[in-house]
């Protein structure tokens, strides 16, 4: 039995505990994913976010466990939580480049991401996100497997556990909250600057 | 969660439901009650999700995560049609040519919308207009058959068969000459007019849905579409044309104004005159009114800006732009597209009218903009008029009127200067004055005559010269002329107080003064 599966079914036997044990193991292993196919792929091509963790996966998954959707909740959380992670990582690292000057060496486990939104805006939309998590942490979730997993919005809904319709309206709400958020004139220097 | 964030929540999803702006305020007062800051969060979500376009319209990394492909495919089934072949490719979604096998068999054109839409609203919506759209009739607008959903999901519509070319692309192919393009652009007009006449808005109408095909070598125009920028909502805000956080992809250049307003959308049968009005100024200039690269460029509230704010060119103006922009960039003798014709001052207007920013300028129904057009051609007087010179300074006004009123306020100082500094002049040279008239009493009193007649002339050449004491002087500086025996310089005088000084002025000096003078003369 692998260390994930093993842990999983404890979180599904009710302790709660085992999910922080799960967290590192996912990130390592998207990490490593990730900067697999960066070495591999041509360059310009970009790197499919969903791809990566349903790789994931199915590596760390024992193949009798993968049906439960209660496991895949788990698993995903803990994606979409390592994803957010590496991309703002990510994200800050180039500013800090950037804004550092000079040419700093970067390594190649360092997986550079080419992103869909510029770092400025990845930036303020995690911490958006973060103050949306304190009020709303189940809307907060939809929108972590959205948007760092890549999930559909029927992929979504089967991983939570909820209609598509909820799903849609979570989404459409969550989205306009943090739209709202961002685009707010007082705290519009984060969006400007990008 | 808070029990504040579920009932903004619900209200919020509430709120949504409800299409139109009115009927959604009376929801909000009611839902809300007297909790005003339940209201102004509410109201805060509402305008931020009509604004949102397509923000977090995809992940962070890789490809937008719901557009799944189209799946449907050349030799599937949608309905109770055959997919034949694809035959057109948009922002919108993908035509197919399409065979319909019941209950009379014939080709048809099948659009499948693409994701990002809720089919069940678009069907919906478009099953609301059905009967409108059924009653239109006309040669040319292509007729609309059928709309549904895919087994995959997606709404898709069929219509008439329509193998064309935009307007546009067929009057630059043809080289078609302006009476030629205003005459086909008529008959635009007239499908437009017989849609509206059935109550049908198109709401989206552009080149690429004015299609020209060819009857027996004659061009005939046919409008597709209608009905189904309302079906599927397109808005300016919706992701129909921005990705992300600004990449334009679908297109607002004949977007009106009011299509630009993002809350309150009512959009009426002037919003297709305004299409039309663009329309012709592209068939008439080759560009549109404003330039597509410059809107590409532009952020999203620019774009809004531009399109409800800014005036463009006449269509006069921008050929002759373009003119001088294309001799400097290709030098003589290297264009690349027929020169065009001046534009006349008439069709100016007429165009300009049609894209008046303000609807109720525009012409009322494209069968008016139809007619002005024809009387155009027919050389009577047009309708549309250039702007009267009041209005176009009251519009000046409006645009400045932060600098007019800061210009006014400086007119204003500068003309108060102006009267304090004159009072200021007139006390001065009063004081000057009563200062000669003395010298000149003084000078005759000591007998000082080439003193006194100098004095005298000063005093002519004051400002105050027709006051009656000058007079009054002269008078008796010609008396002690006389009496000194200086006969013509005394009458030099005298005369010189007659021609200067009128009865009335005279008729103010003292007595004493008046009967010498009556004695000299």
């Amino acid at each position: 039995m692998s260390d994930v599966t093993r842990i999983l079914s404890q979180i599904e036997a009710g302790n709660p505990a085992a999910a922080e044990e799960l967290l590192p193991l996912v990130y390592d292993e998207l990490r490593k994913l990730a900067a697999a196919r960066l070495a591999h792929e041509k360059p310009g091509q970009t790197l499919q976010a969903t791809a990566l963790v349903h790789d994931a996966y199915l590596r760390l998954v024992d193949q009798p466990n993968r049906q439960a959707w209660q496991n895949s909740r788990h698993f995903f959380a803990a994606a979409a939580e390592s994803m957010r992670r590496i991309l703002v990582e990510n994200a800050r690292r180039k500013q800090r480049v950037r804004h550092g000057g000079g040419q700093r060496r970067v390594e190649l486990s360092d997986c550079d991401l080419a992103t869909n939104v510029s770092d400025d805006e990845l930036l303020a939309i995690d911490e958006a996100l973060l103050s949306f998590a304190a009020i709303d942490p189940i809307k907060a979730e939809l929108i972590k497997l959205r948007f760092f997993v890549g999930l559909s919005v029927e992929d979504a809904a089967q991983t939570l556990g909820i209609s598509r319709a909820t799903a849609n309206r979570n989404w459409t709400y969550a989205r306009a909250w943090l739209f709202a958020e961002l685009t707010d004139p007082a705290k519009q220097k984060n969006l400007d600057e990008s | 969660m808070a029990t504040s964030e579920i009932s903004l929540d619900s209200i919020f999803s509430e709120a949504l439901e409800i299409e139109s702006p009115q009927q959604r305020e009376a929801y909000l007062d009611q839902a809300c009650r007297n909790d005003d800051k339940l209201r102004q969060q509410v109201q805060r979500l509402l305008d931020a999700h009509f604004r949102v376009g397509n923000f977090l319209g995809g992940p962070a990394v890789g490809d937008t995560m719901d557009v799944a492909p189209i799946v449907e495919r050349p030799g599937m089934t949608v309905g109770r049609y055959k997919l034949l072949q694809q035959i057109g490719e948009g922002g919108f979604g993908v035509v197919f040519m399409a065979e319909q096998q019941a209950p009379v068999t014939r080709k048809v054109a099948l659009k499948v919308i693409k994701p990002g839409m809720d089919t069940s609203e678009v069907i919906a919506r478009f099953e609301a207009e059905r009967q409108a759209l059924a009653l239109m009739d006309h040669p040319h607008i292509a007729a609309i058959y059928d709309g549904g959903a895919t087994e995959s999901g997606r709404p898709y519509f069929v219509m008439e068969l329509v193998h064309g070319i935009p307007i546009t692309e067929y009057c630059e192919q043809g080289e078609l000459a302006p009476r030629e393009r205003l005459e086909l652009f008529q008959t635009v007009c007239q499908a437009v007019q017989h849609a509206h006449q059935k109550g049908i808005i198109h709401r989206d109408l552009k080149p690429s849905n004015i299609l020209v095909t060819l009857h027996d070598g004659e061009p005939v125009v046919k409008v597709i579409d209608f009905g189904i920028a309302k079906a599927t909502n397109q808005r300016l805000t919706e992701r129909t044309l921005f990705t992300r956080f600004g990449g334009m992809v679908g297109t607002p250049l004949y977007m009106s104004p009011e299509q630009a307003e993002l809350s309150g959308l009512d959009v009426d049968i002037r919003t297709d005159v305004y299409a039309l009005g663009v329309l012709l100024y592209e068939l008439l200039t080759g560009t549109t009114p404003f330039e597509k690269d410059r809107l590409q460029k532009a952020a999203f509230d620019e774009v809004r800006r531009i399109i409800r704010e800014e005036d463009p060119p006449r269509p006069s103006v921008r050929l002759s732009t373009l003119a001088s922009q294309s001799r400097g960039l290709k030098g003589p003798g290297k264009q690349s597209k027929p020169s065009r014709p001046n534009v006349s001052s008439d069709l100016d207007w007429i165009v300009m009218k049609a894209i008046e920013k303000d609807r109720k300028r525009r012409y009322a129904t494209s069968r008016e903009f139809e007619m002005d057009l024809q009387r155009y051609l027919e050389e009577k007087p047009i309708v549309a008029r250039p702007p009267s010179m009041l209005y176009s300074l009251n519009k000046f006004a409006r645009r400045h009127r932060v600098r007019i009123a800061v210009g006014c306020l400086v007119a204003s100082l500068l003309v108060i200067c102006g009267l304090w500094l004159n009072t200021i002049y007139t006390a001065r040279t009063d004081a000057q004055f009563a200062q000669r008239v003395a010298e000149l009493r003084e000078k005759l009193a000591a007998g000082d005559l080439p003193g006194a007649e100098q004095a005298f002339e000063a005093l002519g050449r004051s400002p105050h010269s027709h006051n009656p004491a000058v007079a009054a002087g002269g008078i008796q500086l010609a008396t002690t002329l006389a009496n000194s025996g200086q006969l013509e310089k005394s009458h030099a005088v005298i005369d010189r107080v007659r021609s200067e000084w009128t009865i009335n002025q005279l008729k103010t000096l003292p007595d004493s003064d008046t009967k010498q003078l009556y004695s000299m003369l």
